[in-house]
């Protein structure tokens, strides 16, 4: 499809078209223009259903060892990505270790993304006081290594789920802020905002039914970029022993230190989660490069988000 | 606008201390101190034992006036005082760490920009053709995979295969070509995705500098591609790249933890994870007002520098 064609596609969308109609067509034109980005949006939703499914997928419980398998046995029709050391099925451990870092990925940034517009709508629409205290917490939280702060909140909390999930929220809400805080004060400063006002409108109105609105493409595009990196950020900590609770299986965790003495004798205990990590974080990120690019390819290589 | 950049190098401290607070505050509220550690690791159950360590690392004193004495030192004297779980003084070991975490850091930023600046500038340049999308795939792919999965890879493949010891321990300058090769593997493994990300920024600052106007004028004037590309492009392009050269000091950290720790590197980020075990929190709170500090500077230089470059930022 050539630039021409891209430009006059909304045209063929006539208005008695139907809203289902309308989707398929924007989804088609998704494929088409997009199709790194398709592909990745593929792999994710596999992946998803692999771990939402896992139980029905000739998986056995991934914490257990099976009494009749051998240790560090390779891929077999039984076993399709082989055993541990402690006669554990892979296949398995690889399936429902997508769960922990998929839910840590997402909610990680559903939590920035919300703390993100709220705090930015705060600073960018009431200024002041409101935006000096906002900004001073940027900064302090930007200063200091996001490593750090992880690992402050995990030796000082605890290692579940709900608690990586709010640090690494924590260490990513910051640049949210600043990129939604931007984008805040220039609409602010538009012509409609102003109108708006002269009619009568109020502060909180225009800031949830005027400016909120008008967010909303780059909040899609900073959340869908921000995935991949909130999940390796997890992925990095529990990798070194100091994220989630030993034991849990999660790609990351099985590819660490206590399994390391063995890789040498299973390479597929290091190929299959590890490949697996890896294919999660590289589909997110062709995914949400695409939908920068069809969203709003101004921010293409900002190096902000 | 100097009064601007005079404000802000008085915020530092500022920030600096509130800080120092925050950190203080999360390190006291972890379950378990050193006492605790030592003597658990000497197998010395005895509250006599925690009792006689508490009082030997001050760790009794009440908390306000710990901190006071601590945020004193560091003030008046620039001492971070010794370490709860070795006894060494802090100033000297982080000099002797930060050494190496930096040959580590600089050798892989000089890595991550020969990775970096070819493939984004070739990208650029045939932008929409096959190598394009070739080197962007790779881009990704170099930002993407997890680089402790790569690292342990690294280490392990080449021993089933060929029994050859890809990093060998780290021995320091005394066995140069030993201690290069430790140095090459760590920076190429982490300049895979530093090289990935400054790539797509030098492509896409590249590619704005090709449709600019001042560049259909050099062709205009008759100028051969190259040295339109390398006279008119090439140099613009690359201010974006200062930004990052500076902040990836910063974020030296966080991938030298991983790293070092993998590598067995003597470096900062082994000896934050260990301090992390060993609940030795004076340990962590100088590493955090050093590299916050850093941190807090370097970007008042580049906000400087922008400004005396470019004359039409204001602050």
């Amino acid at each position: 499809m050539t630039a021409a064609d891209a430009m006059a596609a909304p045209l063929e969308l006539a208005p008695q078209r139907g809203r289902a109609r309308r989707a398929l067509a924007a989804f088609g034109r998704f494929v088409r223009t997009q199709p790194l980005g398709a592909a990745g949006a593929i792999v994710i939703i596999l992946l998803i259903a692999g771990s939402v499914f896992a139980a029905d997928l000739n998986t056995v419980d991934p914490k257990s060892s099976i009494r009749e398998a051998k240790a560090l046995d390779a891929p077999s029709g039984d076993h399709f990505f082989g055993t541990d050391r402690s006669r554990r099925d892979v296949w398995s451990r690889v399936l429902y270790g997508g769960r922990p870092t998929l839910i840590i990925g997402f909610g990680a940034v559903a939590v920035t993304m919300a703390a993100g517009v709220v705090l930015a709508l705060a600073a960018g629409f009431l200024g002041g006081i409101v935006d000096v205290i906002i900004s001073r917490l940027i900064e302090i939280i930007i200063a200091v290594p996001a490593i750090l702060w992880l690992l402050m909140f995990t030796t000082a909390i605890d290692r579940s789920v709900q608690t990586l999930v709010f640090a690494v929220a924590f260490t990513f809400t910051p640049i949210a802020i600043r990129l939604f805080r931007g984008n805040v004060i220039q609409e602010r400063s538009i012509t409609y905002v102003e109108a708006a006002r002269v009619i009568g409108a109020s502060g909180p109105r225009i800031m949830f039914r005027h400016i909120l609105p008008n967010l909303a493409p780059l909040v899609i595009v900073a959340a869908s970029i921000t995935i991949p990196a909130a999940m390796l950020s997890e992925a990095g900590l529990t990798f070194l022993g100091l994220g989630l609770e030993p034991g849990t299986p999660s790609w990351a965790q099985d590819l660490g230190p206590s399994n390391r003495p063995y890789f040498r004798l299973a390479w597929w205990m290091l190929v299959f989660p590890g490949a697996a990590l890896a294919l999660a974080v590289l589909a997110f990120n062709f995914f949400g490069d695409s939908v920068r690019d069809v969203l709003d390819p101004r921010l293409r290589g900002s190096g902000l988000i | 606008m100097w009064a601007y950049f005079i404000r802000r190098l008085l915020l530092v401290p500022v920030t600096l201390f509130i800080i120092t607070v925050i950190v203080f505050i999360f390190m006291r509220a972890v379950p378990g101190d050193a006492a605790d550690v030592r003597c658990g690791a000497a197998g010395n159950f005895d509250q006599q034992c925690f009792d006689v360590v508490r009082e030997e690392l001050g760790l009794n004193e009440n908390k306000f006036g710990q901190y006071l004495k601590w945020i004193g030192d560091v003030i008046l004297r620039g001492d971070f005082g010794y370490s709860l779980s070795q006894r060494a003084h802090i100033n000297e070991e982080m000099g002797k760490r930060m050494w190496n975490t930096v040959q580590v850091g600089l050798l892989s930023m000089l890595f991550t920009l020969a990775i970096g600046i070819p493939v984004g500038a070739i990208s650029a340049v045939r932008a929409g053709r096959l190598s394009d999308y070739v080197l962007r795939f790779l881009a990704v792919m170099g930002l993407s995979v997890p680089n402790f999965w790569i690292a342990t890879m690294v280490i392990i493949f080449p021993a089933v295969w060929w029994g050859v010891r890809i990093a060998p321990d780290w021995v320091g300058w005394e066995e140069p070509l030993t201690h290069l090769q430790i140095l090459a593997v760590a920076a190429a493994v982490i300049s895979l995705a530093g090289g990935g990300t400054f790539a797509r920024i030098v492509r896409s600052s590249m590619l704005e500098v090709l449709r600019s106007d001042q560049v259909r004028t050099a062709r205009a004037k008759g100028l051969r591609e190259f040295a339109v590309v390398a006279r008119h492009v090439f140099r613009p392009s690359m201010i974006p790249l200062f930004t990052l050269v500076g902040l990836q000091f910063s974020l030296l950290l966080g991938g030298s933890v991983i790293i070092e720790s993998i590598f067995n590197i003597p470096g900062i980020g082994l000896w934050v994870l260990q301090a992390v075990g060993e609940r030795d929190f004076m340990i962590i709170q100088a590493v955090v007002v050093v590299f916050a500090g850093w941190f807090l500077l370097i970007t008042l230089l580049i906000d400087i520098a922008y400004a005396w470059v470019d004359p039409r930022i204001r602050y």
